[in-house]
C-alpha cells in the first residue's frame, strides 16, 4: 500500500515533468547550433547567412511525421517560448518548414539575439526540446 | 499526334542531356557544397563532421515527396553516379536518408575526394542535378 502511493506520487512527479516538453521524442544527444554567425561577431553587412548545425538528429519538412526529425526556428530577439505549445510564427519567431538549413537574414543596426529550436510536424518542441546557445550579434 | 511523338522521340535522340536526369525538378539556383572541410583542408586522424550546405532547397528523408526538397548524399573517392538512376548504396556513396545536414566521418590515411550529390524521395538526382564541386582532403599517415 505504501509502495503504491510513492509510486503514485512519482508517476505524477514525472508527468509533470513531461508536461513541460512536446510529445515527440528527441535523442537526448542531438545537438543544434549556430554554425555561423558566431556568438560576439560583428557583422558589416546588410545582410548575412545564418547556418544551422544539427548532429544526431535529421530534417524534415513541417507535416511529415517522421521519428527524430523536426525542422529549424530561428529565435531574433526574443525568448524561448512555452515548449508544450506551437512555435508562434512572427519576425522574431522564424519557421523554416520547407526543411531549409541555412537562411539569409537583414537585421536594423544594433544588438540582436539568435537562437535556434527544433520543432515537430506541428511545431512543437520534442521531448526533450532541442535548441541552440542563444548567441548576441551586433550588425553595423 | 503521331507527328509530335516522332518529333519528341527525335528531340530526345538529339538532345541526351535531357534524359540524364531524374523526374523531379530542382529550382534554378538550388546549390550544395561543403561548408566544411574546405577543399584542400588536412585532417588530422581523419575523424570529423562533414557539414553539408543546402541553398533554394529543403532537406527531406528519404521516401518522402515534398517539392523542392531531398536528402544528401556524400561520395566518397569515387566518381559522381548516373543522374537518371538510383544513387548506388555502399562505403563510397553514403545515404543520409534520415534528413541529416552533418555526418561523422571517418577516412584512412592518404588523399582522399569528397562530393555532395542531392536526390530526391527515391534517392535518384534531381533535374537539373544538384551536387556539390569534388573536394580533395588529406588525412596524414600519424
Ligand atoms: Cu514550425
Ligand atoms: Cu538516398
Amino acid at each position: 500500500m505504501k509502495t503504491m502511493k510513492i509510486s503514485i506520487a512519482l508517476a505524477a512527479l514525472i508527468a509533470s515533468g513531461v508536461a513541460v516538453a512536446g510529445d515527440s521524442p528527441a535523442p537526448t544527444n542531438a545537438y543544434l547550433y549556430i554554425g555561423w554567425p558566431n556568438d560576439g561577431e560583428v557583422i558589416r553587412a546588410e545582410s548575412f547567412r545564418v547556418w544551422f548545425g544539427l548532429r544526431k538528429m535529421g530534417v524534415a519538412p513541417a507535416g511529415v511525421e517522421k521519428s527524430m526529425t523536426g525542422h529549424h526556428h530561428l529565435l531574433v530577439d526574443a525568448p524561448l517560448p512555452p515548449m508544450d505549445e506551437e512555435i508562434p510564427a512572427s519576425k522574431n519567431y522564424v519557421h523554416f518548414g520547407k526543411g531549409q538549413t541555412e537562411t539569409r537574414l537583414s537585421l536594423p543596426p544594433g544588438k540582436h539575439t539568435l537562437q535556434l529550436l527544433m520543432g515537430d510536424y506541428n511545431h512543437v518542441p520534442h521531448n526533450p526540446p532541442v535548441m541552440s546557445r542563444k548567441i548576441t550579434i551586433t550588425v553595423k | 499526334m503521331k507527328r509530335s511523338i516522332l518529333v519528341a522521340t527525335m528531340l530526345t535522340a538529339l538532345i541526351p542531356g535531357l534524359a540524364v536526369a531524374g523526374d523531379t525538378p530542382a529550382p534554378a539556383g538550388a546549390k550544395v557544397y561543403f561548408i566544411w572541410p574546405k577543399d584542400g583542408q588536412t585532417i588530422k586522424g581523419g575523424k570529423f563532421w562533414a557539414r553539408f550546405g543546402l541553398r533554394e532547397m529543403g532537406v527531406a528523408p528519404a521516401g518522402v515527396e515534398k517539392r523542392f526538397t531531398g536528402h544528401h548524399h556524400l561520395i566518397i573517392d569515387a566518381d559522381l553516379p548516373p543522374f537518371d538512376e538510383e544513387i548506388p548504396a555502399s562505403k563510397n556513396h553514403v545515404h543520409y536518408g534520415k534528413g541529416y545536414s552533418e555526418a561523422r566521418v571517418e577516412l584512412p590515411p592518404g588523399k582522399h575526394t569528397l562530393q555532395l550529390l542531392f536526390a530526391d524521395h527515391n534517392h535518384i538526382p534531381h533535374n537539373p542535378p544538384v551536387y556539390s564541386e569534388k573536394i580533395t582532403v588529406y588525412v596524414p599517415a600519424d
